[in-house]
């Protein structure tokens, strides 16, 4: 039972001009997007998780740059979409959640105004009563009182403000929902309650959701499959359950080790990782990883391995799953 | 726990020590790899600028003439050659040099008015100075006789009145061809400089020595004003920012009344109520620009007081005083920096505005403003006049407002990752 | 009203917080204050009593909205009482004169949330450590470079003559905390109101920096007060926790008892609430309705009562007194029972 592939990333990078040199925040990434299916991308700062979200929008402004890659969205490379087609794929086949909801709505413009525009940005030809309806709709489907309607944003709390952002994504049926720490800004109980309602829309609506966060509980909770990504590479990624049970990159390993558990598990210690995340400029040679890896290998200060496929559905970057010279 | 900390040890990355072993001169020019446009901003204007305050700090050295010493003709054209002037004589006379026809008893003619009264004067000189060097007792001076057009003078010459004309060859023309008696002898030159690079203006003075000394002037004016508009604006900023309250209002309203007069219109009136005099126009500029300083550095202050490393620094238990000092004052500092020099650039072109309008310093200082006010006449006649002094003025604000830019990009301390 | 917590022992108490209240005055443009008539308050902190024992590490945690940073930076005399008392090692911070108080800061100091903000961008981590021994032990001053150097050593700032000179952006988030953690501990306080200083950390780095905490902390003999929202890493480091709810105690005790036997129905809903990093593991439970309301004007009576999922009637009347309901287990709750 194959699921069917929404997005091919192939070989994706993305480097930044900066003083001190050019900086590679994501290095030849490729994976897959399955439709339908929500995907976690983990990582801790420095990683790349963020740059890659964006790329995925096409999103990155100077000094950075998509410099390789392909990006694959029904059968077409967005990479070589002109202005007018990235624009229509921007908002209706791909849209993004942002971090502060604040920032990302207009203030001086009431919620079912934003709805409103932008069904009228990628159809233009749909009547005002027809876009007021299915932005009335909308919103009650968010769960969000049909009187706040003509709210402003800072009439309206957190929780609500994220659930108009993804409301307009959805409105536009789009495919696609790109929530780039979407939650880090909300109390947990509120957190939790956006996550019931984007399951409820997968469900409904059958959209992929790419969840990138540096909260891997939260990634435990919500994906399908979680993709771990360390200094601009990607490390592991594969189905959750397996990778939770048995992680096999050890990056992944020592992370999810270092993870706080709210409940008492047999194991109370949390995992150290020694040293941390690398400079981007300098990045070490090889493996990126290698200087903190308990398993470290004399190939691993040397070449750099390559994402591998060791087991249906599940990829790992790492030498003790390739095979190698010495 | 140990075991963490020695893997702390390896953490400090290798690049970063090979960093910090390079000494300063080395980070200087690895600066240029970093920071490419600005680097060389930077060095241009530093540049610049050490050119500029070596020549107000020693005008002396590199200005050929003294700027108040009228060496040349007047308005003559930057590398115009001094003009040199035709002696004309009786050809049955049978004169050979100016020197023969250049005692007491001798006449010499010259248009009225003409330019070459400065070159007979000027070449007595040198033959007077000879004649005492060499002892001959001899003394040149001879008797001059004005005439009011050539045709005049060449008809005295021809009648025998005098004995040698000296014209310019433009006063000359071609009259000479209705003369067949006189001849042409020599030529009649001043004694100073063949040339002067940028000309002179109507008083004959020259126009680079009166330039290079104008920087000093401008130099002196620019530097002091603003030191003592940042040494009151900043720290009234600072205590107005920090500590609000009524104190902060009424300074803000005295300061921003100040603020919204035009610069140069209140520095007329300061100058006009204070009178004329180099420390009156120093305090006059000075009090403009205190406004300007009081405004950024309240406003940072107010941005920097809520920051956390301030609260910090309060819940260690510092004295506000030290707060002050230590927290909030270096955080505001770069952004007066930048104030600072193009507070000095500012502060050249006002002080040039005042004197061109004829406010305070005397009238034979050599400097830029007055220098631009003389010479408005000639706009058209003798361009040199005003564009010389005018490019000065350009290019020493030019430079300081280029190192006030490109400082604030380095000063910035995330960017010194050197 | 809330009653002052009984306990059975003499402990020892470091801090104590006695019907403390903050209410702050809430912006009004001059229109609204002339129509409105009268004043609106944010009442962060609503009659909070508390008492930390030396040497534990004691949690508030809570939601937005529910009062912990202003209750902690009231504990430590940075922000003044609307009522009550706050007594630090037996005095009453209120009868302190403002130099007193300065020089009390020695035995009472902060660790920050953002490293990056609470450093002096332009001072050297050296010299940022340095000002608590320039400003308490003046006297020592021909030790302080050592002891400098010392405190560095000991939070994994090795070698610590590298680190001295170097300014708070050449470092990463890691080293900033650890340098704020130095900083706190370098003029020996007897309590550290640690204010969210993980939140900002990585994930693989955290765990780092709390055992350290707790090392220092066994070492130095040192209380803590930890802020966060963050319950399941307050697990780790917090001996005791209090859950507090738009200004007030829900539910105090040892963690074990909060995590594990959880009677408050807010403290329920807000440990299901929490993803666990098992994916065997999902949340079943059911989220409670509504929002945080507004601190100007809470609900009436209990202030969880709208919605409570056992709420009863006399809920929306009377406020719940805090009460220890079982040895050192405090609830306000009237029906609160196990489940």
């Amino acid at each position: 039972m194959d699921k069917k592939i929404l997005m091919k990333i192939k070989d994706l990078s993305v480097t930044y001009q900066t003083r001190l040199g050019p900086v590679s925040a994501v290095d030849h990434v490729s994976f897959d997007i399955y439709k339908g299916e929500i995907l976690g991308l983990v990582g801790e700062s420095g990683c790349g998780k963020s740059t890659l979200g964006k790329a995925l929008l096409r999103m990155i402004d100077p000094p950075g740059e998509i410099s390789s890659g392909e990006i694959i969205f029904k059968g077409e490379d967005i990479m070589k979409y002109d202005y007018n087609k990235l624009r229509n794929f921007r908002g209706k086949r791909a849209s993004m959640i942002f971090q502060d909801p604040m920032t990302s709505l207009n203030p001086v413009q009431r919620m079912d105004e934003h709805l409103i525009e932008a069904i009228g940005v990628h159809e233009p030809g749909v009547k005002r009563e027809s876009a007021l309806k299915r932005s009335k709709k909308m919103i009650k489907r968010l769960g969000i009182g049909a009187d706040r309607l003509h709210s402003y944003p800072h009439q309206l709390s957190g929780g609500m403000r994220q659930r108009v952002m993804t409301g307009i994504g959805l409105i536009l049926n789009a495919n696609l929902i790109i929530a780039d720490e979407a939650t880090t800004s909300l109390d947990v109980i509120v957190e939790a309650k956006l996550m019931d309602q984007l399951r409820e829309i997968r469900e409904e609506f059958g959209i992929s959701l790419l969840m990138i966060t540096h909260n891997i509980a939260l990634v435990a909770e919500m994906a399908d499959r979680i993709a771990v990504m360390y200094a601009g590479h990607m490390v592991e990624i594969g189905d959750i359950y397996k990778i939770f049970e048995h992680p096999k990159h050890p990056y992944t390993q020592g992370l999810l080790a270092s993870v706080p558990n709210i409940q008492f598990d047999a194991n109370e210690e949390l995992y150290k990782m020694p040293g941390e995340p690398p400079n981007l400029t300098h990045p070490p040679k090889g493996c990126r990883f290698h200087p903190r890896c308990p398993h470290a290998m004399p190939i691993c200060s040397t070449r750099e391995p390559s994402l591998l496929e060791i087991e249906k559905g599940w990829l790992v970057n790492c030498w003790l799953y390739q095979k190698h010279q010495d | 726990m140990n075991n963490q900390n020695e893997k702390m040890d390896s953490a400090v990355p290798e690049w970063q020590l090979e960093l910090d072993k390079v000494g300063f001169v080395r980070k200087l020019l690895l600066a240029r790899k970093w920071y490419k446009g600005d680097w060389w901003f930077v060095l241009v204007s530093a540049v610049l600028l050490l050119v500029i305050i070596i020549l107000g700090v020693f005008p002396q050295w590199f200005a050929p003439y003294d700027p108040k010493a009228e060496v040349g003709p007047s308005l003559l054209a930057p590398g115009e050659e001094t003009p040199g002037f035709l002696l004309l004589a009786n050809i049955d006379d049978h004169v050979v040099t100016l020197q023969e026809i250049a005692t007491k008893t001798n006449k010499i003619g010259y248009i009225m008015g003409s330019q070459a009264t400065q070159a007979l004067r000027d070449s007595l000189e040198i033959m007077n100075e000879e004649a005492d060097n060499e002892e001959t007792g001899i003394t040149y001076q001879p008797r001059g006789y004005r005439y009011e057009d050539i045709q005049q003078g060449l008809d005295a010459l021809q009648a025998g009145e005098i004995d040698g004309f000296i014209v310019s060859s433009e006063e000359l023309g071609d009259h000479l061809q209705d003369y067949p008696g006189i001849h042409f002898v020599e030529e009649v030159r001043s004694s100073k400089a063949s040339s002067f690079t940028l000309g002179t203006n109507q008083l004959g003075q020259d126009i680079l020595s009166r330039i290079i000394w104008g920087t000093r002037i401008a130099l002196i004016v620019g530097l002091s004003s603003a030191c003592i508009s940042f040494v009151i604006g900043v720290p009234l900023g600072l205590i107005s920012g920090f500590f609000g309250g009524k104190l902060d209002r009424i300074l803000t309203l005295i300061m921003d009344s100040l603020y919204a007069f035009p610069g140069l219109i209140l520095a007329i009136a300061i100058a006009a109520v204070l009178g004329a005099g180099i420390g009156n126009i120093i305090l006059a500029i000075a009090v403009i620009y205190i406004p300007t300083y009081f405004r950024v550095v309240r406003g940072q202050t107010l941005t920097v007081k809520n920051e956390l490393y301030v609260e910090a620094a309060r819940s260690l238990g510092t004295k506000t005083s030290t707060i002050l000092w230590k927290y909030v004052f270096p955080n505001v500092l770069p952004s007066v920096v930048i104030i600072f020099s193009v507070n000095v650039a500012d502060a050249i072109l006002t002080e040039a505005g005042l004197s061109f309008l004829g406010l305070g310093l005397p009238p034979d200082t050599p400097d830029w403003g007055i220098d631009l006010a003389r010479g408005q006449d000639y706009l058209r006649s003798a361009w040199w006049l005003i564009t010389c002094p005018g490019m000065m003025v350009s290019l020493v604000t030019l430079s300081f407002s280029m190192l006030g830019e490109s400082l604030s990009e380095i000063l910035n301390p995330r960017l010194s990752e050197l | 009203m809330n009653s002052v917590e009984t306990l059975k022992q003499s402990d020892d108490y470091i801090l104590e917080l006695h019907n403390v209240k903050k209410y702050f005055p809430v912006q009004k443009s001059l229109l609204e204050q002339i129509f409105a008539g009268r004043k609106d308050f944010v009442r962060a902190v609503d009659d909070v009593s508390l008492n930390i024992r030396r040497g534990e590490a004691f949690g508030l945690a809570g939601e937005s909205g529910s009062g912990k940073t202003t209750i902690g930076r009231l504990s430590i005399g940075l922000e003044e009482l609307t009522d009550g008392r706050v007594v630090f090692n037996g005095i009453d911070l209120a009868s302190l004169k403002k130099e007193e108080l300065r020089k009390l800061r020695q035995k009472m100091q902060v660790i920050f949330q953002d490293p990056m903000a609470s450093l002096n961008p332009r001072m050297t981590l050296g010299s940022s450590v340095m000002q608590g021994l320039i400003i308490h032990y003046p006297e020592l001053s021909n030790q302080h470079r050592d002891m400098v150097a010392e405190i560095f050593e000991k939070v994994g700032l090795t070698p610590a003559n590298y680190y001295f000179n170097k300014f708070p952006h050449q470092i990463s988030g890691g080293q900033r905390q650890r340098v704020v953690i130095a900083r706190a501990l370098i003029t020996r306080p007897d309590l550290v109101l640690a204010d969210e200083p993980v939140a900002m950390a990585d994930v693989s780095v955290r765990a780092l920096l709390l055992d350290l905490m707790v090392q220092l902390k066994n070492e130095f003999n040192l209380t803590y007060l930890f802020i966060t929202h963050d319950l399941a890493t307050a697990k780790y480091i917090c001996d005791r926790i209090g859950i507090l709810y738009l200004g007030k105690l829900a539910e105090v005790a040892t963690v074990q008892e909060v995590y594990q036997r959880p009677m408050h129905p807010y403290t329920k809903a807000l440990l299901a609430a929490i993803p666990v990093p098992n994916p065997r593991k999902r949340r079943t439970e059911v989220m409670p309705a509504g929002e945080i309301p507004n601190p100007i004007n809470p609900p009436p009576g209990c202030r969880f009562h709208p919605r409570c999922p056992i709420a009863q009637p006399d809920c929306a009347v009377d406020e719940p007194p805090l009460v220890e309901v079982e040895p050192g287990h405090f609830v306000a709750c009237k029906y609160a029972k196990l489940s």
